[in-house]
């Protein structure tokens, strides 16, 4: 019996352990909302490359997003048209490429590139190796001419800061800055600007310039995320990491939300063998349930989320689910009712199928209908006790009555307008016989009392269980984490050995308690 | 009521989630449970092992045995109507004999062979029986009211509820029917339960509708102080309702003929907890005690030496009686002298 016992609770932790590993991972490592209705505004980029094919074998290398797992890109589609299509990533950077190839392409083409993502912002962290100190490095080496400039514009600046901080903020000021801001070394500065466009020329500078102090520096491009855009424009800045900070340059003012496509001082697309190249990045917001991109995201990245999760079933199927694993919840709390509280019923799981039934009802009109319904059917049988039929006929008798006046409620009902009419028709009936049987034997057996009692007390806990299941909060965190229903089960087995006395029978045997 | 959640278990009062959980499910298991759910199984293992019991007249298994109802009804001295698979009393027809064409029940009222005959047709579709089974109906002796409770019992017949634990009788109450009960002993329609101390079988304390009570409802006599004869006897069959039911927490139902003597009634695998009341005792710690003994191999005999020995470590010399003041009495002697019957005149007043 301890051996017993001992299984059993090591069993229910043993489920509550595996229910709540994988609720955690969920929860924090992929983000997954614990709210419902939480939205999120989910971005969808869509890159178009527009081109002439000249006949003659054709490259095209387009950047495309990153995928750092705190980006959360999901939903990537190419559209190749007849190209072959490779994609190569560069380790160092980060960096990935489409590359699109053809032999002998002729006449306009086009290629797409597609992905979602909730984008990044200031906030968002850069990789953990920014915070390794970056071997110096002296820039301007081959050319003296540019060296010497660029030791004394330096040593300038550090004669004018106190330390990386406000060196950095210093320089930037400087490169970036209005004609006054450029101090007294402007002339140093445009020696050392390199060919190419503004503002990476700039950048490079400043990139070059925290290297050279022996820190982390690189340059990020990309797009903003603004509403609806059709032809969005690539804006670039600089990422580097001082006092223990990482930091974000815009040199054109920070947008509030953006998306990395690739960093270092390339151009986003190199083509060979095509003509009047034109390049579109559109972007659209659409605000989504954050859990729904949560899952999307996150069934590429892990699969035990993918496990865990409904978002590959059908839609209908899901629709199934979404009520489905609530149900667990409401034989949890029936549970703790009749181990805990001692409420009774009639029959033992029929207050939870009560319960269902009242989710296409709502509650007060589920309550009325159904004690209607029981009223009537409790008249019928008591009428046709006197007939002397025997039990399964007397039953169907009773089934039978039930489905007329449930007829005949949604025909009155629906003739007044009152929508409770039309959303009787999944009222289970079977359930109904059935509970009018168990308690019109009760009436007659144990006592009127007894049998009113039991039914309120089916009642109740249809009512509770109801509010319970059909609690959005409930059927959300059912719905999307279900690996919750291991927790609910290592629950129930711990309810399942509980040997206490129920509240019931404190107030049974409250007078032993006084003696 | 928390504080009372705690003194109760301080109390070692236990609830249906224990004596399911460590009485039922681990010492009765269900292979054996039809031995006691099926009434025709105990009586024919009680007559195997000469159990005294009510005679068996007649089992109905199907309609077609329904057709010689009239002659297992027709006689003089009634017959009792019951499902073989009942719980809780329900479904039991008390015929006292035959009465102008028909039948007088218990309670007075005359049926003829159509009522029955419906009555029996409702036991084998499985109405009295647990989750609807088809039943038996079974047909057997009316015990006859030995008038020694008389004075604190109206109509009906009272019995006793004796648990076991492991063959070892532990508890022991007497229960009686009132008006409210409509003459049967069930506690929860109404029925009183009197506390009995397994030593000599004397009365206690009582209750009805879970609420201690001194005197009877109806009778308004004193419960307390009373012997139950044949107690020597009555103890017996409860530790031979071990050896043929084989359950180690036993509920078993004995009820005193008027010439038979202590006659076993049926037995129970899952016993009510309201002997608690009844005894004003919580059942755990004692329990506990017995079920410390080794008494694998100990006869029936020995076993109801060790009870009255155990109650008298658990609950002291008297038994904790409440008004127990005559001490221990032997076989059939009373502690207070029991005069009469008052069965008619009650009913009468009750009508």
């Amino acid at each position: 019996m301890r051996s017993n016992a001992l299984h059993a609770i090591a069993l229910a932790f043993f489920l509550i352990a595996v229910g709540a590993s994988v609720f955690m991972i969920k929860a924090v490592r992929f983000g997954y909302p614990l709210q419902p209705g939480v939205t999120a505004s989910v971005w969808t980029i869509e890159v178009f490359l527009d081109f002439m094919a000249k006949d003659e074998p054709a490259r095209i290398d387009l950047h495309i997003p990153t995928t750092d797992a705190a980006r959360d890109l999901a939903g990537e589609e190419f559209y190749n048209g007849s190209f072959g299509l490779n994609l190569t990533s560069d380790r160092a950077t980060g960096n990935r490429k489409a590359v699109w190839a053809y032999r002998f392409p002729s006449n306009r083409k086009v290629l797409r590139y597609s992905a979602e993502t909730r984008g990044e912002t200031q906030s968002t962290r850069l990789p953990d190796w920014f915070a390794e100190p970056a071997p110096r490095a002296t820039p301007f080496e081959a050319d003296p001419v540019k060296r010497q400039a660029f030791i004394v514009w330096s040593a300038s600046l550090r004669r004018r800061s106190a330390d990386d901080a406000t060196f950095a903020d210093l320089m930037l000021r400087e490169i970036f800055g209005g004609p006054g801001d450029r101090g007294e070394d402007a002339d140093e500065q445009a020696v050392l600007l390199k060919e190419l466009p503004a503002p990476l020329d700039r950048l490079e500078l400043a990139r070059e310039t925290l290297a050279a102090q022996g820190l982390q520096a690189r340059i990020a491009n990309g797009v903003r995320l603004v509403e609806d855009v059709r032809r969005a424009e690539t804006i670039h800045w600089l990422e580097y990491r001082v006092g223990g900070e990482d930091r974000r340059f815009f040199p054109g003012g920070a947008p509030s939300r953006f998306l990395t496509i690739w960093r270092g001082a390339e151009g986003l697309v190199s083509a060979n063998g095509v003509s009047e190249l034109d390049l579109q990045i559109a972007i659209s917001s659409e605000r989504s349930s954050a859990a729904a991109l949560a899952q999307r995201a996150g069934a590429e990245a892990a699969p035990v989320s993918r496990l865990f999760s409904f978002g590959d079933l059908p839609l209908t199927t899901q629709l199934v689910y979404k009520t489905l694993v609530t149900i667990p919840v409401g034989i949890a709390l029936l549970v703790f009712l009749r181990q805990f509280v001692g409420v009774q019923t009639l029959g033992t799981f029929m207050p939870v199928l009560i319960g269902i039934a009242f989710r296409e009802t709502a509650l007060l009109n589920g309550v009325i209908l159904f004690s209607t319904l029981i009223a009537l059917g409790l008249a019928v049988r008591f009428y046709l006790e006197r007939l002397q039929l025997l039990l399964v006929p007397r039953l169907a008798v009773v089934l039978i009555f039930i489905v007329i006046a449930m007829a005949g409620i949604t025909i009155l009902m629906t003739d007044n307008n009152q929508a409770i009419g039309l959303s009787i028709s999944l009222f289970p009936m079977v359930i109904i016989t059935m509970t009018i049987e168990r308690m019109s034997i009760l009436w007659e057996e144990a006592s009127a009392g007894e049998a009113i009692r039991q039914g309120l007390g089916s009642l109740v806990v249809a009512s509770l269980a109801y509010l319970v299941m059909s609690n959005a909060h409930v059927e959300y965190l059912m719905y999307n984490f279900p690996e919750l229903l291991f927790i609910l089960m290592g629950i129930c087995v711990l309810m399942g050995r509980y040997t206490g006395l129920r509240l019931s029978e404190v107030w049974r045997f409250r007078q032993l308690a006084r003696a | 009521m928390l504080n009372a959640w705690r003194k109760l278990r301080e109390k070692g009062v236990i609830g249906v989630n224990q004596r399911n959980l460590d009485f039922v499910a681990a010492r009765n298991p269900r292979r054996l449970l039809h031995r006691v759910d099926d009434k025709v199984e105990t009586k024919r293992l009680a007559e195997i092992a000469e159990i005294p019991n009510p005679e068996l007249y007649g089992v109905i298994r199907d309609g077609r045995d329904a057709r010689s109802l009239a002659d297992l009804l027709d006689r003089a001295d009634g017959c009792v109507i019951k499902p073989a698979r009942g719980s809780q009393g329900k479904g039991i027809l008390v015929i006292d004999g035959p009465l102008q064409g028909g039948w007088r029940l218990a309670n007075g009222r005359r049926v003829r062979l159509d009522d029955v005959r419906h009555h029996v047709n409702s036991i084998l579709s499985g109405m009295y029986s647990l989750g609807g089974q088809p039943d038996a109906a079974i047909i057997e002796y009316r015990v006859k009211f030995d008038p020694v409770f008389g004075r604190i019992c109206f109509k009906g017949v009272p019995d006793i509820r004796v648990i076991v634990l492991k063959g070892v009788p532990a508890f022991a109450m007497l229960r009686l029917p009132t008006a409210e009960s409509d003459g049967k002993a069930n506690l929860h329609r109404g029925g009183v339960g009197v506390g009995v101390s397994v030593i000599d079988g004397t009365t206690r304390t009582g209750m009805q509708f879970d609420r201690p009570i001194r005197h009877h409802p109806d009778t308004g006599e004193a419960l307390a102080g009373l012997a139950v004869p044949h107690w020597d006897d009555i103890l017996q069959i409860a530790a031979r309702a071990y050896d043929v039911s084989e359950l180690g927490y036993l509920g078993v139902d004995i009820v005193l003929d008027r010439e038979q003597g202590p006659l076993l009634l049926e037995l129970n695998a899952r016993p009510g907890l309201s002997i608690q009341i009844a005894n004003q005792l919580g059942m755990r710690a004692h329990l506990r005690a017995i079920d410390a003994l080794d008494v694998e191999y100990a006869s029936a005999d020995m076993r109801v030496r060790l009870a009255r020995r155990a109650f008298e470590k658990s609950f002291g010399e008297k038994g904790l009686g409440d008004g127990a003041d005559s001490g221990s009495a032997p076989d059939g002697a009373r502690a207070r002298p029991v005069l009469g019957v008052v069965e008619g005149g009650l009913a009468g007043a009750a009508a």
